[in-house]
Order: C-alpha cells, then structure tokens, then sequence
C-alpha cells in the first residue's frame, strides 16, 4: 500500500532524525577540540560518515555556542572572512560526560540487542 | 552575447531573504557565515569541475539548503503559543464552552428565543447561526488568548507543582444505591397520587385559598394530562434504576429525557398565561368572580403572577440543568462506550 508505505518512511524519518540528534552535538563537540570553521566541520563530519546540512549545522553550533559550550571568532582566512568554532572550558567538562554517557548508553543498548537476539 | 552569470549576487539574494526572516539580534551574523559556507560550496564544486557553476547548480545548491524562512526557522528556538503543560487543559476547556455550553445553549436557550417569536423563522434562524459562530470565534479566542497568557507566567503560576493532594479522588460508584432508589421510588408513587386527586380537591394546591380560588378549568383540561404523563415516566424512571442498576449510562439519560419533556411542558405552561400575545389566561380563577371583594381579586392576581415566575424560574434552571446533563451523559459515553466483545457490553444487556 502506498499510504502506508508513505507514512513507515515519515515515522521512520522522524524516528532517524530523533536518533541523531543526540549523537550529533557529540560529534560536533569531538571535532571542535582544534578549531575549525562552519563548512570545514561540515565537510570533516560527512566524511567521518555523518551528513549534515547547513541548515541544521549552523543552528545547533548557535545553540552550543549560547549555552557556553563552544566559542567562536571571526577570522580572515584565503581573503574570507570565516567563523571559526571550538570547544569551550565548559564544553570539554560536557563533551567527557556526555562521551561517558554515550559510551555506557551504546553498551546497555549492545546488550540489550544481544539478549533479544537482534545483533 | 550571453550575460555571464553572478552566482554571489544570487547568494546574495538568498542570504538576504534569510535575513529577513531572522531575529535583529542575530543580524548580520548568521548571513554572513552562511554565505560564506555557500560561497564555499560553490568554490569547491567549480574546483572540482574546472568551470563556473551555471545558475541552474547554483540554484540547485541553494534548493538543498531549503526555503529562506525555514532556514530562518532553524535558528529560532521552539517556541509554541500554548506549551505541552498547558495544552491538555486548554483543549479540555476549549471544548467544554464550544460543545459543552455554547453549543446547548443555542440549541435550547437562545436559539428559540431568537426564532419562535420572529415573523420571518427563516431570517431568524440565519440570524442566530451568525451568533452563534461569532460567539464560538470569540470564545475560542478569548480563551486562547488567557492560556497564552498563562503560559507566559506558568513559572510564576506554579501550575507544575503537585502533591498527593492534588490529584482527584478516583470516580464513586455511579450506580445508585437500592435504598436510595426505593425512597424515590415511593415518593414518585406518592406524587403520582397526589396529582391524581388534584381534579377532586383544589385545596391540594390552594390549600386555604380554595375557598375562594380554582385552578382555571382551561389550564387543568390543556395540562393535567401531560404532567400526569411526566409524574408516571418518573415512576418509570424509579422503577428501571431498580431493576437495571448494571445500566451505568441509564440514570444521566433518563434525567436528561425528563428534563427534556419537563422543559417541553413548562415552555407550553408559560406561553398558556399570555395566549394569544396580549391576552392574560389565569392559572387560577375566582369561585365567585361577581361577589369577590377588592383584596381577594388582589389575592389573585397574586396567585397567578407568582405562578407564572416560578414557572420562569423553573424553566430557567431546567435549561441549566438540561447543559449539565447533557454534558454528564456524553461524558458518560465517551468514558464507558464498551468496545465489541467487552464483558461491560454484556452487563448492560
């Protein structure tokens, strides 16, 4: 049924999405530990195998950067001016809990998975 | 000569509409790193192909990006007029004044005020869907504008704060108890009586005044029957609550049926007094209108008028308790409506 079809692959996209979202500012705060600037970043993660697009890049680094996790200037680089991000003092105490958290998250969820026989 | 294409000034376009949408206090700096990721990507593309975009890959590099306002949208927090806290509360009162009280009230109060005494029904009746749309427009409005306005000062309101003592008692038996429906029962017989001995004794009614004063022989030959009718659906009533206790929907359907007739009934009493308009027709009469004095025909104008405002009263409070239990009722049926194959289906057959 197309329908049906139709609305799997919205749940289904909406579910990845959520998923994501998490792992994301995980991400985004592990690259920031050397200084980088929007479409480096961006390039550096699609090639770690996490896509993102700009719309949903730049936002998220506003928000990290207004909850005091990341810091950014504006600097002259290659006759442009660019924004360049990194991880803040408060940022480096939240990416490690947040990496512990991941790290205990991912090991419940691989048991988890073992037990039902899903992995 | 073709016209060489500017991809910064389509950029620019771009990042200006995005502008538009965003908050002052966020320009200039999102544009201006977001044309610069653009100019990026249109950079490292034309590297990589050895030529200029054309405007079509440009285009097509802005598409992916999205439309300006929900690239804007993105940089707002979320932000709702009425949060997840509140918004149950706010459904639950939308719908209890829209369904619950406006509606009924149309529908038996105003909406036959406005019509039955109108020359033209037809342009009365359009007349009164204009106000009852305008009324449901400002009620939905009015309310939503308070919740707004709630959920702006929730913190301050406390409204997440709970304790034990908050929460609502769970629901007592709706069945009635036997001993109440027995007392009913026998009080329903005992009025049943009283109006059938009414036509033989006036000073049932009267009391001391019959000496002087009758029920209006017109009024008894228009009314005695149907409020005998209405005296025996209450035993009626009584008498199923007694023997069909598992029937949880019967007691608020049953009150409403009556309050229905009842209502029925009493709007012909009123309109009895002034038939036609104008005209005044007594409830009471005098047993001897030629020989009565000044203060007795006071007493009786007394009488009468004080029957035709509890009359009013009465039909007012029934309107009232028509909504009430109209809302009971549904509300009963959304709660208790049993799906197929549930045992409560089987109870109440």
């Amino acid at each position: 049924m197309p329908n049906s079809n139709g609305a799997n692959s919205e749940l289904f996209e909406s579910l990845r999405m959520e998923l994501r979202r998490g792992c994301l500012v995980l991400a985004v705060l592990a690259r920031l530990k050397t200084e980088q600037y929007g479409y480096t970043l961006r390039k550096s993660l699609s090639e770690a195998g996490l896509e993102i697009d700009e719309g949903t890049l730049y936002p998220l680094l506003r928000r990290l950067e207004t909850q005091g996790l990341l810091v950014s200037t504006w600097r002259e680089q290659d006759k442009r001016n660019k924004r360049f991000y990194r991880r803040s003092p408060q940022g480096e105490l939240v990416f490690t809990q947040l990496l512990s958290e991941w790290l205990d998250i991912n090991a419940s969820l691989d048991r988890t998975l073992q037990e039902a026989g899903q992995a | 000569m073709s016209k060489i294409f500017n991809s910064q000034e389509l950029i620019d376009r771009y990042v200006q509409a995005v502008r538009f949408w965003l908050p002052a206090s966020q320009q200039p700096d999102i544009p201006a790193e977001l044309s610069e990721d653009l100019r990026s990507q249109i950079d490292e593309k034309e590297s990589e192909i050895g030529r200029p975009l054309s405007e079509n890959e440009v285009m097509a590099i802005l598409k992916r990006c999205g439309p300006p306002m929900v690239v804007a949208s993105r940089y707002r927090p979320q932000t709702s007029l009425i949060g997840p806290v509140l918004f149950p509360i706010y459904l639950f009162v939308l719908k209890l004044v829209l369904l619950w009280v406006l509606t009924p009230l149309f529908l038996v109060i105003i909406g036959p005020a406005m019509i039955l005494p109108a020359s033209n029904r037809f342009s009365a009746l359009l007349s009164t869907f204009g106000t009852f749309g305008t009324a449901l427009f400002m009620s939905a409005a009015v309310i939503t504008m308070v919740f707004a306005i709630l959920e702006r000062s929730q913190a301050a309101l406390k409204l997440t704060e709970w304790n034990k003592h908050s929460l609502p008692p769970l629901p007592k038996n709706p069945q009635p108890s036997k001993t109440q429906s027995v007392f009913e029962l026998v009080f329903a017989v005992g009025g049943f009586l009283y109006l059938l001995a009414i036509p033989h004794y006036d000073f049932l009614v009267l009391g001391p005044a019959a000496a002087f004063l009758k029920i209006n022989p017109a009024f008894m030959a228009t009314f005695y029957w149907p409020v005998l009718f209405l005296s025996m659906l209450g035993m009626a009533q009584r008498i199923l609550l007694l023997v069909r206790p598992m029937w949880s929907w019967y007691p608020a359907a049953s009150h409403l049926f009556g309050t229905a007739i009842g209502l029925t009934v009493i709007h012909y009493i009123l309109n009895f007094a002034v038939q036609p308009p104008g005209d005044w027709h007594p409830y009471v009469v005098l047993v001897d209108a030629a020989s009565a004095s000044l203060q007795v025909k006071k007493t009786e104008a007394i009488v009468n008028v004080s029957i035709l405002l509890s009359m009013a009263g009465t039909w007012l409070g029934l309107c009232i308790a028509f909504v009430i239990q109209t809302w009971e009722l549904l509300r009963q049926i959304r709660k208790g409506v049993p799906q197929a194959g549930d045992p409560a289906l089987l109870r109440m057959l």
